[in-house]
């Protein structure tokens, strides 16, 4: 039971990490950004090259990996979903842009690191045992580090400027120009940001199950799923539909192993049913 | 049928069914048949999507329906014998029904939650597909059979396709036939009443609702023609492709068919054969990019939306002002 | 006259808030009913309320004996009960003269699949909107201009063409939500001829509005809402000489001007 509710918390923990990252995003700019899973699994790939391949420090992997994603980012905010936002008249173009910015990572990634699954050597070694579970060190450490950023996060939300300036963005829009807030500039800076958190969860996680290059899809779903439980565009939403699936997943895989993989199909027709009573999730913002 | 558009109808099938065998034959390029397959049955699955975003719902889980459809069909003809062309319907049918058990909860939702909950669908699908015995899980159904024929009183109105010497053109020629009938239909649907009460609930829910109009039950018929759309398409590629896995339609196709409709256009009927049939070109025609085909494929796609926001067809200057004022 | 409107005990809680409270009032067969009530009075709900458009928290209203709370808006709609848009809410898309035609949606004999196939029971149907929209149009003044695509008409065309979609479903009672607002003079006094011609259809009419010289010169009888509740009732001379009323919309105009 304690090892069921532990594995839950440690995934919950990752999980919120790219949840938080893709409902910034949604916040403040109204779009979904398709390609989080493979912003998550490039900033795998990198730490597995700097801390793997180079030998470097695993924290300056997971700096190269938010830093890197925090740039491109930022990058793919101001050149490409900029433009678009502006120029068209239907809300589905930026969609669409995603998914094609998705499609290009996709390849990007599969062109520089190879299609094989990669894994980094142990940042920790040992295991905590006692009666009622086993948790290995590393997944401890990782799990510590994934709830210091998001306490980190919400703090940076909550009482820097450019986090009150942000939160501004996402509730009124027009209002936040109105009050001098540089929309341009802080969509940039959102952009970056939940870029960056889904890097670092990648990071983080290519040290316990590694990574490869065709899982970024299959997290996009997950992550949509976290933020259809929590609800869009709320950083509460976020964070609770991430421990909620970490959750799901832990308990699903004890208790239904004996009937195989349908872990996924239950909590899927959950979702539905949670969904017809409550449509905006837990928290949400309606749409429009 | 007015005759101009008549006129049009048969131009184009006498386009795809003549003088496209015909150069085929003569440039011996006999792959170009499958290509073209494809793109009929693949433009099929997007003019359901496409049907779906006329009563303002982003579907991005017509893969869904197609490996819906496709299992259908496969299960149907491997343990029961029932003949492929009674199949095609039927597996229609069946993944309509299917969609309005789902629709019923779904439709209510809106903009992006819509967007997010369909496109989970395709992947449980998938999960669905390899969980389940009936289906025989990551090993798929193999060895299915060619279509057989269709007899009336004796009379053989369509071979037997194992008897054919060319089974790929005469998939060609049923596969092109059923886009046309298909796209037919929707344009039908589009320009009857039907059409117009559709593009009421685009524009505004509550009024359409306040004029009498039962909202939910439109929207549910319409997602059900949809997805119909989607589970014949999946039918007709497991004949050619004669198996079917729980990867035979994925994710990407899911936000593939939306792409065809979207670069095709969004205000018109055809816009998304048209889209289906340069996307499926272009990524065909880069294959010999090797490794960078996606690379490039993408990138050309960022590009057009970055140029071309709202679709292809809106290029031309008469149809921009039809949609200014179609909305 | 019979009451062709009963709302009795009409309660609307959003949350915390208590929108709409205890409401009830009749509404009778042929009359010309006005809502009105300082802002915030929770008029806007009531509307939703009747339409069903909102679920009551309490409370019901019942349309010619029977109850139409609780029940689907498009449903209501079909009964007779019909609600206009205070947005100028038209299918912005299409024509003026089209916006008419669909807008007979609910006489519809023919079936959805009717429609596709052009059943005998779908044509008749559409030659007969067609005939109907005409006559509206030309009721309304909108005649002259039933090409224009309803995007690009000015205010009070707009009003003009909600109105005429409300027409256009044969009720028994329109709800109008605020038909004069942002009219100028000759503009509501137009309007008023308007809807005095609907009414005179045999057309029951309810509804909300801010400008008072036409309310009580369109009114028969007048309901008066203040902080969700009813405060007055009766005819537009009564009224006037309300005290509640009278405190009630010179209590905020002495906020306004800050005494």
């Amino acid at each position: 039971m304690e090892q069921v509710v532990a594995n839950g918390l440690y995934l919950g923990a990752q999980y919120a990490l790219i949840a938080l990252g893709l409902t910034l995003i949604f916040a403040l700019m109204n779009v979904l950004n398709f390609a989080h899973g493979q912003m998550y699994v490039l900033g795998g790939f990198i730490t597995y090259y700097v801390y793997g391949q180079l030998g470097l420090p695993f924290a300056v992997a997971l700096l190269a990996s938010g830093a890197t994603l925090a740039a491109a980012g930022a990058l793919i905010e101001k050149f490409l979903f900029r433009p678009v936002i502006r120029r068209s008249i239907r809300e589905e173009s930026t969609m669409l842009l995603a998914a094609a910015v998705a499609f290009f990572l996709d390849a990007v990634i599969l062109l520089l690191f190879g299609e094989k699954q990669r894994g980094v050597p142990k940042i920790v070694n040992g295991v905590f045992l006692s009666d009622a579970l086993i948790m290995p060190y590393d997944r401890l450490l990782i799990g510590a580090v994934a709830l210091v950023t998001i306490a980190m996060f919400m703090l940076l939300m909550q009482y820097t400027k450019p986090g009150r300036a942000m939160r501004a963005l996402a509730q009124d829009r027009v209002a936040a120009q109105l009050m001098g807030v540089r929309v341009d500039r802080y969509s940039m800076i959102g952009f970056a940001l939940g870029a960056m958190l889904a890097g670092v969860a990648g990071g983080l996680l290519v040290a316990i199950t590694g990574v490869n290059a065709g899982i970024g899809g299959p997290i996009s779903v997950k992550a949509f799923m976290m933020v259809m439980i929590g609800g869009a565009g709320v950083v509460g939403g976020a964070i609770a539909g991430g421990f909620i699936l970490g959750m799901l997943e832990s308990v699903g895989l004890s208790v239904l192993h004996a009937y195989g993989d349908i872990t996924y199909l239950v909590i899927f027709a959950t979702l539905i049913v949670f969904l017809s009573i409550r449509p905006n999730g837990l928290m949400g913002k309606p749409w429009g | 049928m007015p005759t101009s558009k008549l006129i049009w109808v048969l131009g184009f099938l006498a386009l795809t069914l003549v003088a496209v065998p015909w150069m085929i034959a003569v440039t011996g390029r006999s792959d170009l048949y499958y290509t073209l397959t494809a793109v009929a049955l693949l433009a099929i699955a997007s003019g359901g999507v496409w049907l779906t975003f006329y009563i303002g719902r982003i579907n991005i889980g017509q893969a869904a329906y197609a490996l819906l459809g496709g299992y259908f069909s496969a299960i149907l003809v491997v343990r029961y014998g029932v003949p492929f062309w009674l199949t095609l319907p039927l597996a229609g049918l069946l993944c309509a029904g299917a969609s309005v058990l789902i629709g019923l909860p779904i439709l209510r939702l809106r903009g992006v939650y819509f967007a997010m909950v369909t496109l989970v669908l395709t992947e449980v699908t998938r999960l669905l597909a390899l969980a389940l015995p009936v289906t025989n899980g990551a090993k798929g159904l193999v060895n299915i059979p060619l279509p057989g024929p269709i007899t009336l009183f004796g009379v053989a109105l369509l071979p037997d396709f194992s008897t054919l010497a060319n089974p790929r053109r005469a998939f060609y020629f049923a596969a092109v036939v059923l886009m046309v009938v298909c796209y037919a239909g929707l344009y039908r649907l589009v320009h009857s009443r039907i059409g117009r009460l559709c593009l009421s609930l685009q524009q505004n829910e509550e009024l359409a609702a306040s004029i009498g109009v039962n909202v939910a039950y439109l929207r549910l018929v319409v997602y059900a023609i949809s997805s119909f759309l989607g589970g014949i398409a999946g039918a007709m590629f497991i004949a050619i492709s004669q198996s079917i896995y729980p990867s035979s339609f994925t994710t990407a196709d899911s936000i593939n068919f939306m792409l065809n409709c979207f670069l095709g256009g969004l205000g018109y009927v055809l816009g998304p054969m048209l889209g289906t049939f340069l996307l499926y070109f272009g990524w065909d025609l880069l294959f010999n990019a090797g490794q960078f085909q996606l690379l490039i494929f993408s990138a050309v796609l960022i590009v057009l939306m970055l140029t071309l926001p709202n679709g292809l067809l809106s290029l031309r200057p008469w149809k921009k002002m039809k949609e200014a004022v179609g909305g | 006259m019979d009451d062709i409107l009963q709302i009795s005990g009409l309660t609307k809680r959003f949350g915390g808030l208590i929108a709409v409270h205890n409401v009830s009032f009749s509404v009778r067969e042929g009359e010309i009913l006005s809502v009105i009530g300082p802002n915030g009075a929770g008029k806007s709900t009531l509307f939703k309320l009747v339409a069903s458009f909102l679920r009551p928290t309490a409370g019901e209203v019942r349309f010619r004996g029977k109850r139409i709370s609780g029940l689907s808006p498009h449903t209501v709609a079909r009964m007779g009960v019909v609600r206009t848009f205070q947005e100028t809410t038209i299918f912005k898309g299409m024509t003026v003269r089209e916006n008419v035609i669909i807008a007979h949606q609910l006489r519809a004999r023919a079936s959805l699949p009717g429609f596709y196939f052009g059943s005998p029971t779908a044509r008749n149907d559409e030659t007969e909107f067609g005939k109907s929209a005409d006559e509206i149009l030309k009721l309304l003044g909108l005649d002259r201009i039933q090409d224009e695509p309803a995007l690009a008409l000015p205010h009070g065309h707009l009003r003009a063409l909600g109105m005429a979609i409300g027409l256009a479903t044969n009720p028994k009672v329109l709800l109008l939500d605020e038909p004069f607002a942002g009219m100028n003079h000759d503009e509501t006094m137009r309007a008023v001829e308007m809807v005095r011609g609907v009414r005179d259809r045999g057309v029951t009419i309810l509804l909300v509005e801010h400008d008072m010289p036409a309310v009580m010169q369109i009114s028969h009888r007048i309901v008066v809402l203040n902080f969700g509740e009813k405060i007055a009732e009766g005819t537009p001379t009564e009224i006037r000489q309300d005290e509640k009323v009278i405190e009630a919309y010179l209590g905020i105009e002495d906020e306004t001007i800050g005494f």
